[in-house]
């Protein structure tokens, strides 16, 4: 008899402590994006035919997707900026979809400092969620991290960016700005979160390789939701004992991972991304209002006077000499950047504008590529060689001619490819081969494209950089402005003059 | 910033990104053709995606 009462006592206590354990699992869900760039209208990606994206269809899952289960929504980084339907509201059109849509929290990402610390404060302000930085020192107002409950269970989220933010945007954005370690960060606020949180997620917009590192490395991280390399992490990785994951670029993929958690501990998770795709009845009619009523803000500016040309701006005969839009733009780009010239690539621009009224959709058709400034310490005889290089292909009309500002040069189409330049001055003096001078240009020429190959050598040498009142200091990149596209730089600039009237000056003299 | 493109050294300016990687390469007409850009680990790469050190991508 008193066995069967220990045995039936035994079954009770194991089936309370059963009970019990159910009792505290909790099954939750992650739902994350990140590298939006502001992409809020389906869009054809390049090389492809096929529309995708569009964050009304893309809302419209994560609201399905949240009644099934307790759910998180997050956003790893480079939110606001990118696409023109964020940048002609400098992000603020983001942000009030982001609000509509409940995220949770949105870790910061160097594209989040594009439009200036004045608007990323604005921005934060109107954020309804935390904006997470704990590795930035002098932006209070961005937060190392917050703590949401997910059916009870604490989730702990710290927000990371990457190191090279200050590289990625204009030098005056991140001007007083630390980016802090992003492993002693995390191990710093890991240790702080352990005793605090249940579960310790990292946002991490610093790359899926530095995601690994930290996983590797740091100890006590259960997930890291990450972004910066636009990787398109089909299923969770687990590296250490974390789970990694990443949802692509422009609202392209919606991420879920479901996790189960027991005690603190994450015993169970699954994970996959759902492609976006725009399919009629299945958009949220609220975001999609937003994403429209943006739009047509879009289409105001762009069709918005921005200033007059007293002359016809010349962008036919830019492969072949000197054209005062040429000029105008080179001139442009010599100013913003503070360097001593200017070479472009004439293939860059794509058409010429009649005298008159100008509206900002005739600069963007002049300059449709999604190209930034450059500028980059050239020796005079890598500069000589550049303009070698563009006027080598002239008698074909190669979209490599020059565009120049701050150079004055002659050259002959008679002569050999490569010994063509006779003479060359800057700032109206005789180049000297030896010394080096600040150079601007496009980003495409800068990656050495057209064949530029004395812009994409510069790379070799420009690793030691540092940020020293307000530009870069290093070996030979002096500025980069990744977050502001040339053709919005040259509509600023008219915006300012309001009447612009440019000429042929004489920078480029072909002998006869 | 040293990066490899299908197992080849390329070196691009800090902060550059993966266009400007194939660029460098004379590969960004394939690019942009339909062919993809995958990391080490086989993940697909978007083409504006940020690069780091010795980072190693293949056009496929």
């Amino acid at each position: 008899m008193k066995n069967l009462l220990i045995r039936i006592s035994l079954v009770i206590i194991l089936i309370l402590s059963v009970t019990s354990a159910d009792a505290e699992q909790t099954d939750a869900r992650i739902l994350y994006m990140n590298d939006f760039h502001g992409f809020a209208e389906p869009h054809r990606p390049l090389g492809s035919d096929e529309l995708m994206g569009g964050i009304s269809y893309l809302a419209k899952r994560v609201a399905e997707l949240r009644r099934e289960r307790p759910s998180l929504l997050l956003a790893a980084g480079d939110m606001i900026q990118g696409n023109n339907w964020a940048n002609l509201s400098l992000g603020e059109s983001v942000i009030e979809v982001m609000n509509l849509m409940r995220f949770d929290a949105m870790a910061a990402g160097n594209h989040e400092f594009d439009f200036g610390r004045a608007v990323l404060r604005e921005r934060i302000s109107q954020a309804a969620f935390p904006i997470l930085g704990a590795n930035v020192a002098g932006l209070d107002l961005l937060r190392p991290y917050v703590i949401r409950a997910v059916d009870g269970v604490k989730i702990g989220i710290i927000g990371l960016v990457t190191e090279d933010a200050p590289v990625a945007t204009h030098p005056k954005n991140v001007e007083g700005l630390r980016f802090l370690p992003v492993i002693e960060t995390a191990e710093r606020y890991v240790r702080e979160l352990r005793g605090r949180a249940d579960v310790v997620l990292i946002l991490s917009h610093a790359g899926h390789h530095i995601d690994r590192m930290l996983a590797e490395r740091v100890r006590g991280i259960d997930i890291i939701v990450g972004g910066h390399t636009h990787t398109k992490v089909l299923k969770p990785v687990v590296a250490g004992n974390t789970i990694i994951v990443q949802a692509w670029e422009h609202g392209k993929a919606l991420g879920v991972l479901d996790v189960s958690i027991d005690n603190g501990k994450i015993i169970a998770f699954e994970g996959r991304l759902e492609e976006i795709r725009p399919v009629q009845g299945r958009e949220d009619h609220a975001v999609a209002e937003v994403v429209q009523k943006y739009g047509q803000r879009v289409d105001a500016v762009l069709n918005e006077e921005i200033g007059v040309s007293k002359v016809e701006l010349d962008g036919e005969n830019v492969r072949l000499g000197e054209t005062n839009l040429g000029n105008l733009i080179a001139d442009i780009m010599m100013a913003a950047s503070g360097a001593d010239a200017t070479i472009i690539n004439g293939g860059g621009i794509r058409t010429g504008l009649k005298k008159g009224i100008l509206r900002a959709k005739d600069i963007y058709s002049v300059l449709p590529f999604d190209n930034y400034i450059v500028a980059v310490r050239l020796t005079g005889k890598e500069i000589r060689g550049a303009l070698e290089h563009g006027v080598s292909g002239v008698e074909n009309a190669e979209g490599r001619f020059p565009q120049v500002s701050g150079i004055t040069f002659q050259y002959g189409r008679s002569l050999p490819a490569g010994s063509r330049i006779t003479e060359v001055m800057i700032s109206g003096k005789p180049i000297d081969e030896s010394k080096e001078y600040t150079v601007a240009t496009n980003d495409f020429l800068a990656a050495g494209g057209d064949g530029y190959r004395a812009f994409g050598d510069a790379g070799k040498a420009s690793k030691n950089f540092e940020i020293a009142g307000g530009m870069m200091k290093g070996e030979r990149l002096v500025y980069s402005d990744s977050g502001r596209w040339l053709r919005d730089v040259v509509i600023e600039y008219i915006k300012g003059k309001k009447v612009i009237s440019p000429s042929v000056e004489g920078r480029i003299r072909e002998l006869r | 910033m040293k990066i490899y493109v299908n197992d080849r050294l390329i070196e691009i300016l800090p902060g550059m990104k993966v266009r400007h990687a194939l660029i460098q390469a004379g590969l960004i007409t394939e690019a942009e053709a339909g062919r993809l850009v995958y990391d080490e680990w086989g993940n697909e790469l978007g083409l504006d995606g940020a690069l780091s050190e010795g980072m190693k991508i293949f056009l496929k």
